[in-house]
Order: structure tokens, then C-alpha cells, then sequence
């Protein structure tokens, strides 16, 4: 059965490391996806836990990369901040706050608890309209590189799964069971509607 | 409006359109839109959803007067293959509707269509455009004060449309029940009143609500509206306790029905209520991870419902709840619906939607700032008595009753019932008991339990909701929760180990409490979810638990489904829906295998009567199919479903009711081979009745293949089966009187009846299945095949007899007997008066004269011959066919004069002929037809036979006649005898049988004995020896009489006299003698002296040496001389010559018919040998009439004795007479005048006597030439064909 592509959104804090990642990957495999952040700023690493750099959504990684370019150029490559604000900037502009973004999404993947549960709050917090269903589903990332690469490819087969049933609605759940079995993870799943 | 800011997105998406507008010029929009649609029709899908969402843009925004003019042309894409074109035109059908309410009129329909798509996501998509489209419909029918006929309708389907959705909430597809769940939930806040209170979205402001319905709306009925409404929250309730909800669906439904308290105040006693039951009782099907999230999504609810104002009073359980599924306690402070609250945190980003919220809803407990301990006594107090629900009450009742102590046991009990291992959920999900032993612990666990009891059934809250429900007919509450009671009990019951209300409750309240003591709400559900997650069967899969059935499996599966519907005939009959059954049946039949129909095809046979209708349903449908392919396709079908049901009909016993006629004639098309089942049926003796009536009305009453229809018929006359083919010409016979059908009966009659000519019997004669090409004879059989029909309708129509009569000359013999024997009840019924028939008698063609004779006689055996008849046939006999067979059927009908003259040539002809002859001429034919009265009577035919001249017919034969007529006991009484008797004496000469008939007459009646006396005396007055025949038999006769006859003796001139002791030697010595001498001797005087001396003489016997010295004396002195021994002696001579021949003749007859001869009488025998008498035949005659005479005396005894009384005196008359003759010289005279008289005779006679003695002679050569011919069967024919003629009269005869 033709259908017609997934709509997909992955969601992680900031939208730098975990949804970009995937947001890569699923962007290659020829989804059509967007990455968002929930939090209410943009996080990067700073030189201490305590001190990020804080940026609001606004920044461009182009913006953000140069700033941390010259602030700390060693760190911030010997960490990878630079190499992924770098990827993240040739794959869009600027991160993206999901709370600001009203497009309709068929999927919504989270990347940490609090994310779906923001994610959640903020879906059920909208005024509905169409009804439109939407499937939103936490798949717990560290917030670290290799989690983040091992994570979206997660994130990436779990879709090609979604986008190959013949009906969605129908089989995520019994596909999730099965991914959880096969993952070890467990994920979170509802459906909100817009 | 809800639409217009979507108009506005979509206005962004047209104006690329109306860019692309700009380029090409200045097109008309209907142009344009035009255009498009054409593209439309032939591209791909994706460019085509392109189009079609331009054409939408332009004809629903931008020049909405053409939305009318192309809706049918968009609606038609609705059918397109593609998903997402279906779906686009759903989305159109909603813009549209929402651009123009009024088209809801048309499109309802359509969109109700694709509602039932067969592609879940297209019917995903109509729901949800039904969610939007059910609004503006109700607006618009609460707009029109006056409804028409079509809007009323369209309402009507709109409204059931909303029946199928929820009926989808049962539906298999899980997406689909998610949809149907938004569904009900717009329903419901659609179908509620908005109150103050309410959450009311901003884009929803105007949407309609059941506020806005007028209450006095002439069509729209508000409390119908409303209660509908509840219902359907009822109904998602219910939906939503269901143990094997899927998690997705239950999130929504939770998210449902947050909405709905959110918006619809009014309903949150309920809801919260069913989160608190959700809670208690997760279903056991969901996973850990589901159940995490439903656990996520419950508190996510229960925050969004706690901040909105009208909670308050259900702020205890939320709360409870909340804390219950892990929520930190500032979390549910900061959800609290408190200004204050919300303004400390403001650093929270979830605040500031909060807050908007709560800023938008009139915030009526503002200033309480409540402590969680102070929150409990809140509810109970301050809620009102319609929002108590029945866990209230008991969770109120259970309170006082939690003492430590009770707790205390309560969990020892339920120790033993804990699972072996602590199930995983219970680990994820428990949270540490805070506060053990405060008011608000107890409170709380006094809730917990009131839930568990409440979804169990028990508890005084039930009770009393119990109550209160019957007292005001609400069931709103009960349903849900009694529905999860028996499926608690059913899982129960299977053996569930951990029970929180077992199945020993009592009503004792200590016990039940124990019972209910808990630790955690959620452990209920844990030990089914163990199984749940244990076994990962938490959706159902029906592939996975399907097994594809044997193809015999599906047979018998299929034939048994058939069966029941077959057998509920009764209860379909029953409900009145027979006809429709009867249609619905016959269309299902077309489409079954040969075994299903077969199955059908007994069924209706079974009972025949009453199922006509289906049988003819069928039949007809088979005909339609066949007519619809009329000229490629082929009968098959409907022949086969003919012939079934008719040969059906034909296997059952009996058919008096006409089913069969019914069925033949009603049916559409009579196959050639259902004409074979009916030739079948008409070939069955018991019913060829009834097959043949059938085949008659097709005749009739089908022209167009009346002939087909009648060949059969045809076909059937000549059948081997004679009661077939008797009813068949029945039928025929009556079809023979139709003009239209006359020729072609004719034809065909006259076809076959040619095959006759044929040497062999061509094959046709014989059936298909019998193959016999090979030249076999004629049988009788085949013969009268060919003829029946032909006969059958020759009284019809006389003319057929010529033809008849052509073929019958020139067949074979043994055609010929056929045709003879068959011909007789035809001919009959044609009757001699048919001028037809006379025809033929005058033309009489050649070769066919046995025919026509045959004719004759079956005309004539009954009845007596018409006069026109005897005309022709005297005509045919004197001109041109002199055969005198010719004659006798019309015997009687001819003059006596002309019987006569043909009699002689009648009594030669074989004996059975003649016996007939004699039976038509004595009216002694068997059976009663013989009315006709002969011509002659039978005195004078006897006299006749006396009298044929002897040259034209031999003695033998006339004999044999005598004989014949002497057989009729009944015809020839003793008085008809007496009278041929007086009347042959009286003739002159004498008949030569004269004495043979007196003598036979005499055997039969031995009455007659008086009357032959007087006979024989006047015999003598006759001079009876010049008749040397006649005197032999009168010497015979005097023998037989004795000794009556000694006085006729005495009579006698004494040669005589002595020419009688001369041959009968007994007669003198024994008794004759001793009678002369037993007389007086007065008596004795009147003797006269010479014969006297001759019974002297001979009594010295030496009357033997005289007698030849008389020989050696001139005979003709003898002759002369009036007593004449020597004349007497020569005529002995003669005979004895005469009579030796023919002794050896008759000898050797005798041997040969020794069968037929009985074994003599003595006496006869005697009489033979003695005597050598010259009757030959006469011993078998006598000895016959003897054995006759001795049975039939007694009958006659009165009347003969009565009329013959003057007979026996007539001897004594004769011996009175010459008594005083004797003694008196008159009678002196007397005797001397008789010897005188016959003095003057026998010189006449005596030429007569050589006469008579060549006659003798001729007679005997011809016995002695024609015995052969006569031992062999009589007189043969000269003509070949007579014989079959005799041997037909012979075969009726025996018949």
C-alpha cells in the first residue's frame, strides 16, 4: 500500500546534539523530518558544568559556532561541539523550539523523558482543530555523541518500521513491544491530536 | 469560525495559484477550473492532487458561485484508486459544506460512502471531517426554522452516520477507534450546554453547543440532544473499562475525556471517577512500558483537570490520585487552580499556558490556600448530593472502620494471597506509603477501597446508587461499572490467585473489610499483567490465530451453511419475509457448485408443493443469466436446473397436484432434453396420463414449437407399451380434430404407415439405442408400429382407407395378417354406412380382396348388413369378383332365393367358414348383435341343404352341413324337425337324406318316436323302396324303433317285408315274430296271409336258399312284379358293392380320426358289422346326437310331450284301422289299394334305383377323391390369401 511518507519530527532539549543526529540520519534515508528543541534556550556545554552557553533559539549554528570558535577553539573541538554545530549547520540554519513550530506531524520522537513529557504538555495544551492524530514516542538518549549516533539510528529503524506497516495506527503498538524486546529500551508511546 | 483561519493557511497555499493565474493570461476561472479538471482525469496521482487542490482553491475560495457547477465533476473523484485522492475529496466535501451549508444535502451521501471505504485511512479521514461536519450540520438544521423533506432526511443520515462511528468504537482497527474516540468526544461537547464554567477553546467560540439549540426548534429536539449526549459519554465510559483497551486508545480516551471535564464541568464527577477506576483496574493486556506511559498520561490528565476551577470539589481524589501515580507534591500545589500560586513560580514555562487559562476562567475558590490536610474535609461536606457518587459513600462508610487493628489484619490475611514474586509494574509503580495512620492516609486508603468495592459490585454505596437509579430509571453510572464487575468475576473464576474482592465475601462487614485490605491499588491489575507481559499477546492478531481450512473442510463448511439456510425456511415463513428469502435464495443459488445445487435441488423437492416458488425463482434467474449472454452463452445451467427439478419430480411417487404441468409449462424454454424427461414421463405407464395432458398444453399453448411438442406425441402412438400408446392415440385422436394440427398428423401417420412397403422394417422403427441397421424381419411388433397411429385415425377420417388399402397390396403376407387383425375395431368405428368404406367395396383393388372382406365381415359381426352395403357387395360378387366368400357376411341381407342359389358353393368351403356361415344364417353368432334376422329360417335352410342338387355339390359336404344345422340344438327344436320332416316327405322324389335326418331327429328327440312312425308309414304309402338310399334308411330306422316298428313292418308289401327280414334277420326271428305271435288271434286274423307265410318262412329260414334262385330270375320281372325279392337282391348287390368300398374308405378315416371318434355304443357297433350298413357316417353322427339327446330330454318333456301326444296314437290308429281292416272286407280293400299303388310306382323307381346306385358309386369316388383334402382341413382356397382370412376368423373365434 502506497502511503504517503511519514511526517516525522525528532524533539531532544536543544535541538544540537540528539535531534540533529537523527535528524541526519533519517534526513538521508529520505524521511521527511525536522528536529526540534523544548527547552525554553539553546545549551551548549561550557567550560564547567555550571557555566553552558546558554543561546535562544534565535542564534544561528552558524552564530554559535563561531562564538564558541573564539571563545575556546581547543575545547570546543576536543570536545566535538565544534564538528557538530558545524553538521547542524549545514542541515538547517538555526535549532528550532517545537513549543513555536504549529506544523502537523504524523510522528513525534523524544529523545529524553522530560522532553515527551514537555512535548506532551505542550501538544495537549493546544487548542484542537483537525483532530488529526499524532504518535508521540520517548526514546531515552543520553546526551552524549555516541549515544546519540547509536540513538538515531535507533530512532531511524524504528521509523523505516512505522513507514513500512500497512497501517500505521493499527500495528505501533504491537511494533513497539517488539522493538522494546529487540532494543532492551523501553519506550514511552501516546497519541495526541492536533 | 473554525474554517476561516484555516481559509487563510490555505489562501497562502492559492496564492501560488493565482500567481501561476496571472501568467496564463486572462482565462475565465470556469475556464481554467475546467482545464484543470481535464488535466486532472489523466495524470498521476501526486500532480493530480496538485490540480484537484487548485481547483478546490478556486472554486471554494475564490469564485464560490462555480462550486455548484463543479462539485459533481470533484465528487466523481472520489472513486479514484488512489488513497489520497479519496481523501483530498473528503477534505473538499467538509470546505465545501463549510463554504456552503446547504450542500450538505448533496454530499452527505457521499461522504456516508466513504465512510465505509474499504482503505482504513480514507475512513480515518472521514471521521475526522465528520467530527467537523456534524457541527455545521447541526447549526444549520437549528438555523432553518422550517425543514424540508430532503434537509430532514439529510439530518436523518447524518444522524445515523454518528450511529456508525460509534459503533466503530468496536471496531478492529486501532486508529480507527482512536478516531472514533476524538469523535465522541466532540460529540459530546457538542451535544452538552456550555455553562460559565467552561473551557471554551478560542477557535470554538462559535461553534454550536447544546446552548445554542432553541429549545422550542420545531425539529431539533433539545432533550433528545441532551440525552444522546450522555449516552454517548456512557458509551466511552464503558469503552474505555474495557480489560483489552489498547493503550493508544485508552491515552486518548483518557485525553478525551480531560477535555470534556475541562469544557464540560458538568461531567467531571464522571470522569474523575473513571480515572479513579482506571487506576485501580489498568487493564491486564498492557505492557510495562504502556503502562508507564498510561500512567504519565493519567497524571498529565489529572494536572490539567486539578487547574481548571470546577475541580475543587474532586480536588481530594485528584490529588490522591495524583500523588498515587508519583507526582511530586509542589507539582500538584503549582497545578492548583490558585492565582497566588502561580504567580510565586512564575520560572516555570508550563505556568504561563497555565496561567492563561486560569486568567480566561472566573476563578471562584481564589483565596483558599489549603494545606493537604486541611484538603480532605473540602469534598465530602461541600458536595452536593448529586455529584456523591457510590465510591463516595462507601469510601465514607469505610472510614470509621479503618482502626489500625482492622488494617492490621486485614494485610496479614491478605498475605496469602500475594504472588510469589512482586510483579514488575508493582515495582515501577509503587511509591512509599507517606503519612501511615493520618486522617488523610486513612482517608485515602478508605478510597482505594471503596473503588475496588464499588468496580466489585458491593458496598453500601453501590446499594444505595442502586437504589437511587431505580427510583429515577438513570443508568448512567451503573453500566460501566457492572460491565467491569463480570469481566472482574469471569478472570476471577478462571483462576486468578490474587482476588481483591474474593469470592468469599459475606455481607459480615468485618470480613469484608479484611478482604478489602490492600496495599497498593494498582496490584489487582498486576497479576493479569504479569500474564499480559509474560505471554505478549497484548494485541490481537487474527492472522496469527487463523488456520486456512481444507479444501474439504470449506466444502463441508460451505454445504452445511447452505443446509441452514434451507432449513430455516419455517422461521423465515414465520416472520413474513418468505418472498424475500425466496429472491434472495434463488440469485445465491446461481452462484453455487454442482453440490450445493444439487443440495437446493432436493431440498426443493423435497417438498415440491411448497417450494414452487423458490424452484421457479431459480429457474427463471438461470433463464435471466442464460438471456443475458443470449446468443454465446448456453443453456446449461438453466437445463440442468430443469431437468434436475423434472426428473426430480418424475422419481417421487406420486404427482396428483400437478407440479409437474406447472413446472413444464411455466418454465421459460423446453431444452430438447427436458422434452426427452418429458417423454420419459409419458413413457411411465402410471403417469403417461399425466405427461401426456402436459405435453398437450405445450402443444397448444407453446405454437412456436407446437411441432417439436407433437412429434413426441407422434412418436409416442407407437410405443411398445400398449397403455401408452393407447393414451397417446387418445390424446392424437382429440388433436386430429384441430384444423392446424390435422395435416401434420396425417403426414406423419401416412409416413409410417409407407414404411409397410418397405421388405425390411426400416430402422426409425426401432429406438435410437437399439441398433439395428441390419435387415431384420418383420416382427408383429414392428408391423403394428407402423399402423396403430394410421388405425387410430381412420374412423376420423374414412378417406385414410384408401391409402390403407394401396399399402395393404403391396405388403407381405404376413404385413397382410397384421393389417387384418389389426383393422378390426378401425373398421368398426367407421361403420358400414361410411361412403368411404363403400367405396373401397366397389373399387375393390386388386391384392386387396381379402381386405375388403375382412371389412365385411368385422362390419357385418355385429350387426346386420346395411342395404347399401349388400348392394355393393352383390354388385363386386356378380361382376367382377364371383367369389362367393364375397357373400357371406352379408348373408343375411340377401333374398332367400339368392342364399339358396349360393349354398352349394357355401358348404364346400372350409368347415370354420361354413360353421360361420350356418352361425350368420340360424342367427346363432355369438354375442348379442345378432338382430339379424336371416332370410331364410331354419326349417327352410335345412330343407334347403336337403334339396342342392347333388351335381353341384357333393353328398358329403351337404352332410356335413345337415350336421352343422343338426348342432344347433337350440335352433332345431323337435317341433322344426317335425316340420322339415313333414315337409321333405311331402316332396317328390324323395331327398336322398331324407331318412338321415329322420333318423338323426329321432336320436336327438326320441319323442319324436310317434311322429317318425307315422312318418314311416306314409313312407311306405310313397312306395319309400323305390328310393334305395331312403329305404336303406328306413330299414335302419324300423331297426332302431323296434319294437314300435313292427307295426309300421307289418305294414309293408311282403317282398318288402321279406326284403327287411332279409337284411335284418334279428328283426324277423327275434321279435318280430314273437310280436305277431304275442297278438290275439283276432289280432293275428288281420295279418295278411303272405306275410304271414314270410315270417313263417323265414323263421324256417329257408327264405336264404330261395333268394338266390330269385337272383338267377329275370330282374326286371322282379322289379315288375309287385312283391319283388329278386329286385331287392340286385340293389343289395349294388350297395354291398358300393358299400364295401366304402367300408375300406371309412375304415381308414376312422383310423385316422380315431381322436375325434368316440368309442361306438354296442348297439351301433353291432349294427356295423351285421350289417354293413351304407350310412358310414352316421354311427359318428348317432353317436353324438345319442350323448346329446340323453341331456337335453328332461327340458323338452312337457311341451313335447304335450304337442306330440297325438303321435303315440297314431300306431294304435294305424293298428286300429287295420284291425277291422283285417277282420272287415273294406279294410280288405284298404290293403290291397297300397300294394296296388305302389305296384304303379315301382316301375317308375326302377330306373330311379339304377339312378340312385350311380349316384351312390359317383358319391363314394368322390368321397374317395376328396378325403385326402378333407382329412386335411376341407376344401382348400383357391386363392393364396384366404387362408389368413380363415385363420383370422379362426384366432377371433378363439378369442
Amino acid at each position: 500500500m502506497p502511503l504517503s511518507p511519514l511526517r516525522v519530527a525528532v524533539v531532544c532539549s536543544s535541538n544540537q546534539n540528539r535531534s540533529m543526529e537523527a535528524h541526519n540520519i533519517l534526513s538521508k534515508r529520505g524521511f521527511i523530518v525536522r528536529s526540534f528543541g523544548t527547552g525554553t534556550h539553546v545549551k551548549l556545554p561550557g567550560p564547567a558544568p555550571d557555566k553552558p552557553n546558554v543561546y535562544d533559539f534565535k542564534t544561528t549554528y552558524d552564530q554559535m559556532y563561531n562564538d564558541l570558535l573564539r571563545k575556546d577553539k581547543e575545547l570546543y573541538t576536543q570536545n566535538g561541539i565544534l564538528h557538530m554545530l558545524d553538521r547542524n549547520k549545514r542541515i538547517k540554519p538555526r535549532p528550532e523550539r517545537f513549543q513555536s513550530c504549529k506544523d502537523v506531524f504524523d510522528l513525534v520522537v523524544t529523545c529524553e523523558e522530560r522532553v515527551y513529557d514537555q512535548v506532551l504538555e505542550d501538544l495537549n495544551s493546544r487548542e484542537q482543530e483537525t483532530c488529526q492524530p499524532v504518535h508521540v514516542i520517548n526514546v531515552d538518549i543520553q546526551d552524549n555523541h555516541e549515544e546519540a549516533t547509536l540513538g538515531a539510528f535507533l530512532i531511524c529503524e524504528l521509523c523505516q518500521c512505522i513507514q513500512h506497516t500497512d497501517d500505521m495506527e493499527n500495528d505501533i503498538d504491537e511494533l513497539l513491544q517488539e522493538f522494546e524486546d529487540k532494543s532492551g529500551r523501553t519506550f514511552l508511546h501516546t497519541v495526541c491530536f492536533y | 469560525m473554525a474554517s476561516r483561519s484555516e481559509n487563510i493557511v490555505c489562501m497562502s497555499v492559492a496564492s501560488q495559484f493565482f500567481t501561476q493565474d496571472d501568467g496564463v493570461d486572462n482565462m475565465t476561472t470556469t475556464e481554467r477550473v475546467v482545464d484543470l479538471l481535464n488535466q486532472a482525469a489523466l495524470i498521476s496521482t501526486e500532480s493530480k492532487l496538485t490540480i484537484l487542490k487548485q481547483v478546490q482553491e478556486l472554486i471554494i475560495n475564490k469564485d464560490p458561485s462555480l462550486l455548484d457547477n463543479f462539485l459533481d465533476e470533484m465528487i466523481a473523484f472520489q472513486a479514484d484508486k488512489s488513497i489520497e485522492v479519496r481523501k483530498f475529496v473528503i477534505g473538499f466535501i467538509e470546505e465545501a459544506c463549510k463554504r456552503d451549508n446547504e450542500l450538505l444535502l448533496k454530499l452527505i451521501a457521499n461522504l456516508n460512502m466513504l465512510l465505509r471505504d474499504e482503505n482504513v485511512n480514507v475512513v480515518k479521514k472521514a471521521i475526522l471531517t465528520m467530527t467537523q461536519l456534524y457541527k455545521v450540520a447541526l447549526q444549520w438544521m437549528v438555523r432553518s426554522r422550517v425543514i424540508s423533506d430532503k434537509q430532514d432526511s439529510c439530518w436523518e443520515m447524518v444522524s445515523d452516520m454518528v450511529n456508525d462511528i460509534n459503533q466503530l468504537l468496536d471496531s478492529d482497527n486501532d486508529g480507527i477507534r482512536t478516531h472514533a474516540i476524538k469523535f465522541m468526544e466532540s460529540l459530546i461537547i457538542t451535544l452538552s450546554p456550555r455553562m460559565p464554567d467552561s473551557d471554551v477553546p478560542k477557535r470554538q467560540e462559535n461553534d454550536i453547543s447544546l446552548d445554542r439549540v432553541p429549545k422550542d426548534h420545531p425539529y431539533i429536539k433539545y432533550d433528545i440532544l441532551c440525552e444522546y449526549g450522555k449516552a454517548a459519554l456512557e458509551q466511552l465510559l464503558k469503552f474505555m473499562v474495557h480489560p483489552a483497551i489498547s493503550s493508544i486508545n485508552l491515552t486518548a480516551a483518557l485525553g478525551s475525556l480531560a477535555t470534556i471535564a475541562r469544557q464540560r464541568p458538568m461531567f467531571m464527577s464522571e470522569v474523575i471517577q473513571a480515572y479513579e477506576t482506571l487506576h485501580a483496574n489498568l487493564p491486564p493486556t498492557l505492557a510495562k512500558s504502556q503502562v508507564s506511559s498510561v500512567r504519565k498520561n493519567l497524571k498529565l490528565h489529572l494536572l490539567s483537570v486539578l487547574k481548571h476551577p470546577s475541580s475543587v470539589e474532586f480536588h481530594t481524589q485528584i490529588t490522591t490520585l495524583l500523588l498515587d501515580l508519583g507526582t511530586q507534591q509542589q507539582e500538584i500545589a503549582r497545578n492548583m487552580p490558585n492565582l497566588k500560586e502561580s504567580r510565586k513560580r512564575p520560572r516555570d514555562e508550563t505556568d504561563q499556558v497555565l496561567k492563561k487559562i486560569k486568567m480566561d476562567t472566573p476563578l471562584v475558590d481564589d483565596d483558599e490556600d489549603k494545606d493537604l490536610e486541611v484538603m480532605p474535609a473540602v469534598p465530602a461536606k461541600s458536595s452536593a448530593q448529586s455529584s456523591q457518587t457510590d465510591t463516595d459513600i462507601t469510601a465514607e462508610f469505610l472510614q470509621p472502620l479503618l482502626t489500625p487493628e482492622n488494617v492490621a489484619n486485614l494485610v496479614l490475611i491478605s498475605m496469602v494471597y500475594l504472588p510469589e514474586t512482586m510483579p514488575a509494574s508493582f515495582q515501577a509503580t509503587y511509591t512509599p506509603v507517606e503519612s501511615a495512620g493520618t486522617d488523610v492516609q486513612i482517608k485515602h486508603l478508605a478510597r482505594l477501597m471503596a473503588t475496588q468495592m464499588t468496580s466489585a459490585g458491593i458496598g453500601p454505596g453501590v446499594e444505595q446508587m442502586k437504589q437511587q437509579k431505580v427510583e429515577f430509571k438513570e443508568e448512567k453510572i451503573s453500566k460501566p461499572e457492572n460491565l467491569l464487575i463480570k469481566r472482574r468475576m469471569s478472570s476471577l473464576s478462571q483462576g486468578q490467585a490474587i482476588s481483591v474482592v474474593g469470592s468469599g465475601v459475606t455481607v459480615n462487614l468485618q470480613e469484608e473489610i479484611q478482604a478489602k485490605r490492600r496495599p497498593e491499588p494498582i496490584i489487582p491489575a498486576a497479576p493479569m499483567r504479569l500474564a499480559g507481559t509474560g505471554i505478549r499477546k497484548k494485541i490481537f492478531r487474527l492472522n496469527d490465530v487463523i488456520k486456512a481450512l481444507t479444501d474439504v473442510q470449506v466444502d463441508n463448511l460451505k454445504l452445511s451453511a447452505v443446509r441452514r439456510i434451507l432449513r430455516s425456511e419455517r422461521a423465515v415463513a414465520c416472520s413474513g419475509a418468505a418472498q424475500v428469502r425466496v429472491k434472495i435464495m434463488s440469485r445465491m443459488v446461481l452462484q453455487f457448485d454442482e453440490i450445493l445445487k444439487s443440495e437446493v435441488l432436493s431440498f426443493i423437492l423435497e417438498d415440491m408443493r411448497n417450494r414452487i416458488d423458490l424452484a421457479f425463482a431459480w429457474l427463471y434467474q438461470e433463464y435471466n443469466t442464460y438471456l443475458s449472454h443470449f446468443p454465446d452463452g448456453s443453456p446449461n445451467d438453466y437445463d440442468e436446473c430443469l431437468i434436475g427439478l423434472l426428473a426430480g419430480l418424475q422419481e417421487r411417487p406420486d404427482q396428483k397436484d400437478g407440479v409437474f404441468t406447472r413446472l413444464v409449462l411455466e418454465a421459460p424454454l423446453i431444452t430438447d432434453t427436458a422434452l426427452e424427461v418429458i417423454r420419459k414421463y409419458c413413457e411411465d405407464e402410471s403417469r403417461s396420463y399425466l405427461g401426456m395432458s402436459t405435453l398437450r398444453d405445450l402443444i397448444f399453448k407453446r405454437p412456436s414449437r407446437q411441432f417439436q411438442y407433437l412429434h413426441v406425441m407422434l412418436d409416442l402412438c407407437s410405443h411398445e407399451k400398449d397403455k401408452v400408446r393407447q393414451q397417446a392415440l387418445t390424446f392424437i385422436k382429440r388433436m386430429y380434430e384441430k384444423e392446424q394440427l390435422r395435416d401434420y398428423i396425417e403426414k406423419f401417420a401416412l409416413n409410417y404407415l409407407q414404411l409397410l412397403v418397405h421388405p425390411n422394417p426400416p430402422s426409425v422403427l426401432f429406438g435410437a439405442d437399439k441398433d439395428t441397421e441390419v435387415a431384420a424381419p418383420w416382427t408383429e411388433e414392428t408391423e403394428k408400429q407402423c399402423l396403430y397411429l394410421y388405425l387410430a385415425l381412420l374412423p376420423q377420417n374414412h378417406k385414410l382407407i384408401h391409402e390403407l388399402a394401396s399399402v395393404y397390396t403391396e405388403a407381405i403376407a404376413d404385413i397382410k395378417r397384421t393389417v387384418l387383425r389389426a383393422i378390426d375395431q378401425p373398421i368398426r368405428g367407421m361403420g358400414m354406412n361410411s361412403p368411404e368404406l363403400l367405396l373401397l367395396v366397389e373399387n375393390c383393388p386388386k391384392g386387396a380382396e381379402t381386405l375388403v372382406t375382412r371389412c365385411l365381415h368385422i362390419l357385418t359381426d355385429k350387426a346386420p348388413p346395411s342395404p347399401e352395403l349388400v348392394k355393393q357387395v352383390r354388385d363386386l360378387y356378380q361382376k367382377r369378383l364371383p367369389d362367393v366368400r364375397f357373400l357371406i357376411p352379408v348373408l343375411n341381407g340377401l333374398e332367400k332365393k339368392e342364399i339358396i342359389q349360393a349354398l352349394p358353393k357355401l358348404i364346400k368351403l372350409n368347415p370354420i367358414v361354413v360353421k360361420e356361415v350356418f352361425n350368420r344364417l340360424l342367427g346363432t353368432q355369438h354375442g348379442e348383435g345378432n338382430s339379424s334376422v336371416s332370410p331364410l329360417n331354419p326349417g327352410e335352410l335345412l330343407i334347403a341343404l336337403h334339396n342342392i342338387d347333388s351335381t353341384k355339390c357333393d353328398m358329403k359336404s351337404i352332410i356335413k352341413a345337415t350336421n352343422l344345422c343338426f348342432g344347433e340344438r337350440n335352433v332345431y327344436t323337435s317341433e322344426v324337425l317335425a316340420v322339415v320332416m313333414q315337409q321333405l316327405m311331402e316332396q317328390n322324389p324323395l331327398p336322398i337324406l331324407l331318412m338321415r335326418t329322420v333318423i338323426q331327429s329321432l336320436t336327438m328327440y326320441p319323442r319324436l318316436g310317434g311322429f317318425v312312425m307315422n312318418i314311416l308309414s306314409r313312407l311306405i304309402m310313397k312306395q319309400v323302396w323305390k328310393y334305395p338310399k331312403v329305404w336303406e334308411g328306413f330299414i335302419k330306422c324300423c331297426q332302431r324303433t323296434k319294437p314300435q316298428s313292427f307295426q309300421v313292418l307289418l305294414q309293408l308289401p311282403p317282398p318288402q317285408l321279406s326284403a327287411v327280414f332279409e337284411k335284418c334277420p334279428e328283426l324277423r326271428e327275434t321279435s318280430c315274430w314273437a310280436h305277431v305271435r304275442s297278438f290275439t288271434p283276432h289280432q293275428q286274423a288281420h295279418i295278411p296271409s303272405s306275410i304271414m307265410v314270410i315270417l313263417e318262412a323265414s323263421s324256417k329260414q329257408e327264405l336264404q336258399t330261395d333268394l338266390p334262385q330269385m337272383e338267377e330270375e329275370d330282374m326286371e320281372q322282379i322289379v315288375a312284379s309287385r312283391p319283388a325279392p329278386q329286385e331287392m337282391i340286385a340293389v343289395r348287390l349294388a350297395q354291398e358293392k358300393a358299400l364295401k368300398r366304402q367300408l375300406e374308405e371309412e375304415q381308414k378315416l376312422k383310423q385316422s380320426r380315431k381322436t375325434t371318434v368316440p368309442p361306438a355304443p354296442s348297439l351301433e357297433e353291432i349294427m356295423d358289422f351285421r350289417e354293413e350298413g351304407p350310412e358310414v357316417e352316421t354311427p359318428t353322427i348317432f353317436i353324438s346326437m345319442e350323448e346329446e339327446s340323453g341331456v337335453a330330454e328332461p327340458d323338452q318333456d312337457g311341451t313335447i310331450s304335450a304337442k306330440v301326444s297325438v303321435q303315440p296314437a297314431l300306431p294304435t290308429m294305424l293298428l286300429d284301422s287295420k284291425s277291422p281292416e283285417a277282420g272287415q272286407g273294406d279294410a280288405q280293400e284298404e290293403a290291397s289299394s297300397v300294394p296296388a299303388s305302389s305296384d304303379k310306382e315301382s316301375k317308375t323307381t326302377k330306373e330311379a334305383v339304377g339312378d340312385a346306385t350311380t349316384t351312390a358309386n359317383d358319391t363314394v369316388n368322390e368321397a374317395e377323391g376328396k378325403s385326402p383334402e378333407t382329412t386335411a382341413g376341407g376344401t382348400l382356397p383357391d386363392d393364396e390369401s384366404e387362408e389368413p382370412v380363415e385363420q383370422g376368423t379362426a384366432e377371433k373365434q378363439e378369442s
